[in-house]
């Protein structure tokens, strides 16, 4: 279903109209979205501030933005090297702004604050000394990013709680920055693991992140090295990559940015669902898999077919998923196993089967969760049940796996326009697609970007984690 | 498996002599000499002027940028109508600004291949001569006219796909890339700012490039290479481009036509040129034994290429690098090094990358490659002064070094030439005793 308000919004004559009427309307901005195939450089011409002291992820930064395309600027920093080599190196030299905006100032399309030193209350005032000025030059569909540190068992309660702070500030600037499009996203990454920070950092600014605001990402050294970061362009070159539920909505887009990124897709869904499958499997010259997941014998079935056609596995997108809703009390026992079954259950089972030999070592498992399994909603308790189940599973098994270079993480979708929200009454569906920052529903392709950024090579310093991928819904911590 | 040819590794190709034609401005004296005529003159000057049998050709090699729809085998065709034996057999290559050494490296390696002896291998271009091209909306609407006979019911349908007429009507041909629109000066101009080429600068190179061509033109050093051609309008003997009573304060006064505010002017970039050059590509033993004398051999070549999207005409400072290393040879190592100046402002942004220690590092994986010193940079000027058909200038290029080395008694020579599409060439040259 359209949403009318997005299409006005993207009419110059109607929205100028909805301006000279005062019409009361949350007029969205249109996002930019990411291509499929994605150029070679991701952040190509974008102009991002960034504002740190000389320290351990200046480099992580100006590596990102060099390699990414992007022209640095710099904030509170004397251009030294890094960036001055990296500039050079890369056509793309960093300028140092004024500590005051001029009157008009050049726009910027991101703006990245390393607060990875905060340590004592007073450090937070550099947000306001930064954010303060020049949050008005940024443009629409921009980019904010705050680096900070995970609080783990050995940081002092003070220290924790100025990290903490990040928190609140990331989310509310996310609610802040939203009208225009633009999103915010706090990176926490581990002391001795910037090496790894470049892949988050490269997500959270570039147009794969267009509906992820709001969201926080933790870097790490905790999964084994076992990976080459892949080439340029087609960086899933020679993967083999599983989409369950694949025949459409989201599955469908997702197996289409994996595809475009260079990897073998195989399509599973159910063997009522062939017509589609198989047509989408032989667009993308991919496999397929014809299985009802929740079938007795389905996971070694699945294990095999993918051992001996494909030689195993190197992603695997835990996809399928089912609604059964009803309020509790009208609910009947078989919705309630339905819903644990595909949502959970055969989850657990498939992963567990393709563990034994047939994913490989630097593989990825990725699951998708939903803003009902965080925020829970009415008439939803087994789906709630079996998304929250996701969010514990992979935070629990992504420690078990990280000796092989293998990361676990999930995507929890908000609201997504796709046939099942399509589907819901006008009145619901119209308040729902308002209930985030950037006042707009998402697009399926939203969701296959975030699954694309675990699976690439170069996010492998992200592991346990649930990204919510939802415009900074209103609802759910 | 391939038979081992034991001869392979001996055979060395040699550049034993070259000619081309003044290069004009297009639009001028050459506006009646298609790429074809053009090539005609100049191969038929190489041949007097070496004094090669015409029997002992075995083909040409050409390159060329606006090829004739008509008859895109250039080389062919200036052939035939040179009336060279039927015997010698023709092809004509195209890799944008390179295509005139991607034809000598195509003869260098056929030779050294032992598929041939002697190959004539250059390049022309007449922009004057670039054909209008129908949008190709009009091209698909008037397909029904071109097979068989169209009934007036055809043509009225014909008649109606034709509007609106704006979208239909010829199109001026532009040097713009075709994945990203962008016109090569405006490239140029992005290189500039990237790389920090001041406006000062870029005149200063132009304007050294105009004083060194016209020193070598007036010191009879291009007399040897230059063969003068006949017009309607009577006989062109020199380059028509170079002014050699230019000034950096004279350049400095041109307004920048890529981007407002910008650096790139008509005065620091190459113009639009009609011309040909050729040179004659041999095996070193038979050239000694037709008593010709060698002037030098290409030692390596390589061929890049970039994101177009990025920096369009870096190649050269990937390319050279890559030619010196297959030559066992380091910059400090050239006497002579010779850069096709589409730009003032490429040149520089090449010399500046290859003088830089973090852009070799970090796309090389090697130390700086150096500084050119600027003596031995463009000794008699180069394409902005000179001119630029497209597919020639790599055949002049390889020429006038080739002659350099052997008038000056010096040892290498260094080529880069970058080309649209972000390619680049590099090449080697090392004078033969």
């Amino acid at each position: 279903m359209n949403d009318l308000l997005l299409e006005i919004a993207k009419n110059p004559m109607a929205r100028d109209l909805v301006k000279t009427l005062g019409l009361p309307l949350p007029i969205p901005e249109p996002l930019r979205r990411m291509k499929a195939p994605a150029p070679p450089r991701v952040l190509d011409d974008k102009v991002v501030a960034y504002a740190g002291i000389e320290g351990a992820v200046t480099r992580a930064v100006a590596r990102t933005l060099a390699l990414g395309g992007a022209f640095p600027r710099l904030i509170g920093l004397t251009p030294s090297e890094p960036f001055q080599a990296l500039g050079e190196a890369y056509g793309r030299p960093a300028i140092q702004l004024p500590d005051v905006p001029p009157e008009k100032p050049q726009r910027l399309d991101g703006i990245v604050v390393d607060a990875t030193h905060f340590a004592r209350p007073e450090d937070l005032g550099v947000l306001h000394d930064v954010f303060n000025p020049w949050l008005a030059a940024l443009g629409r569909c921009g980019r904010v990013v705050v680096l900070g540190r995970p609080v783990d068992a050995d940081m002092s309660p003070a220290h924790a709680a100025v990290q903490g702070a990040l928190d609140g500030f990331i989310r509310s600037i996310a609610k802040e920055v939203g009208a225009k499009g633009a999103t915010a996203t706090l990176i926490r990454v581990q002391s001795g693991a910037e090496g790894r920070l470049e892949g988050a950092l490269r997500f959270a600014l570039s147009a794969r992140s267009a509906y992820t605001t709001g969201q926080i990402l933790t870097v790490t050294n905790a999964v084994a090295d076992a990976v080459d970061p892949g080439p340029e362009t087609r960086p899933l070159e020679g993967k083999v990559a599983l989409i369950t539920g694949a025949a459409r909505g989201i599955g469908e887009s997702t197996a289409r940015i994996l595809a475009a990124e260079g990897a073998k897709v195989v399509l599973l869904d159910r063997p009522e669902d062939d017509g589609p499958t198989s047509r989408l499997a032989r667009e993308l010259s991919g496999g397929m898999i014809l299985e009802d997941i929740t079938a007795p014998g389905a996971a070694d079935r699945i294990a095999e077919a993918l051992d001996t056609e494909y030689g195993g596995v190197d992603i695997v997108v835990h996809n399928a998923g089912i609604t059964r809703d009803k309020t509790l009390a009208r609910m009947k026992r078989s919705y309630w196993d339905q819903a644990v079954a595909v949502n959970l259950t055969a989850v657990l089972d498939i992963t567990e089967r393709l563990l034994g030999g047939t994913l490989h070592d630097g593989g990825r498992i990725i699951g998708l969760s939903s803003i009902a399994g965080i925020a829970g909603n009415r008439g939803q308790t087994n789906y709630s049940a079996s998304k929250a189940g996701i969010v514990r599973w992979v935070s629990q098994l992504a420690p078990r796996v990280a000796a092989r270079g293998i990361t676990v993480n999930a995507v929890a979708p908000g609201f997504i326009e796709t046939r099942l929200t399509a589907a819901m009454p006008m009145a619901v569906r119209e308040v729902a697609r308002r209930l985030n920052c950037l006042g707009q529903g998402g697009q399926p392709e939203d969701i296959g970007q975030a699954v694309l950024f675990f699976a690439l090579p170069e996010s492998h310093g992200v592991t346990g984690q649930t990204l919510r991928v939802c415009g900074g819904s209103l609802v759910g911590a | 498996m391939a038979q081992k040819r034991p001869t392979t590794s001996r055979r060395r190709a040699v550049i034993v002599g070259g000619a081309r034609t003044p290069f004009v401005k297009a639009f001028g004296p050459f506006m009646q000499l298609d790429t074809i005529a053009l090539g005609v003159r100049a191969v038929r000057g190489l041949l007097e002027r070496t004094g090669i049998s015409r029997s002992e050709l075995d083909a040409i090699v050409w390159g060329g940028v606006i090829l004739p729809p008509g008859s895109p085998n250039v080389a062919r065709e200036i052939a035939l109508d040179l009336g060279l034996p039927a015997s010698v057999e023709g092809m004509t290559v195209t890799r944008a600004c390179a295509s005139g050494l991607q034809a000598i490296t195509c003869a260098a390696a056929a030779i050294e291949r032992g598929d041939a002896d002697v190959i004539i291998a250059g390049g022309s271009d007449s922009t004057s001569n670039a054909q209008l091209v129908l949008p190709t909306k009009a091209t698909h609407a008037l397909a029904p006219l071109a097979f068989g006979k169209a009934g007036p019911a055809e043509v009225l349908q014909v008649l109606s796909q034709l509007m609106p007429i704006t979208e239909v009507l010829p199109q001026r041909p532009r040097i713009a890339e075709r994945s990203t629109g962008q016109v090569m000066g405006e490239a140029a101009e992005e290189m500039a700012g990237r790389n920090g080429i001041a406006r000062e600068a870029q005149d200063a190179f132009a304007v050294a490039s105009h004083h060194r061509a016209a020193a070598a033109i007036a010191s009879g050093r291009f007399d040897s290479e230059v063969i003068p051609v006949e017009t309607r309008s009577g006989l062109v003997a020199t380059d028509q481009m170079v002014r050699g009573d230019t000034s950096v304060e004279k350049l400095s006064k041109l307004r920048a036509v890529f981007k407002k505010g910008g650096t790139l002017t008509a005065g620091n970039s190459s113009p639009l040129t009609d011309g040909a050059a050729a040179v004659l590509v041999m095996n070193e033993e038979k050239a000694r034994a037709l008593g010709l004398t060698p002037l030098a051999a290409l030692k390596s070549w390589s061929y890049v290429g970039v994101d177009p999207a990025d920096q369009l005409l870096m190649g050269p400072a990937l390319a050279v690098p890559k030619a010196l290393e297959r030559a066992g040879l380091q910059l400090s190592d050239m006497d002579f090094v010779d850069i096709h100046e589409a730009f003032a402002a490429q040149v520089l942004s090449v010399m500046k990358m290859m003088a830089s220690e973090a852009f070799c590092r970090e796309r090389l994986g090697r130390a700086a490659v150096g500084e050119v010193d600027p003596g031995r940079l463009n000794v008699h000027g180069g394409s902005v002064a000179i001119g630029h058909p497209f597919g020639a200038t790599g055949a002049r290029m390889v020429m006038t070094m080739a002659n350099e080395l052997a008038l000056s008694h010096k040892r290498y020579a260094a080529l880069g030439i970058c080309a649209a599409g972000g390619l680049g060439a590099g090449a080697v040259l090392e004078r033969v005793d």
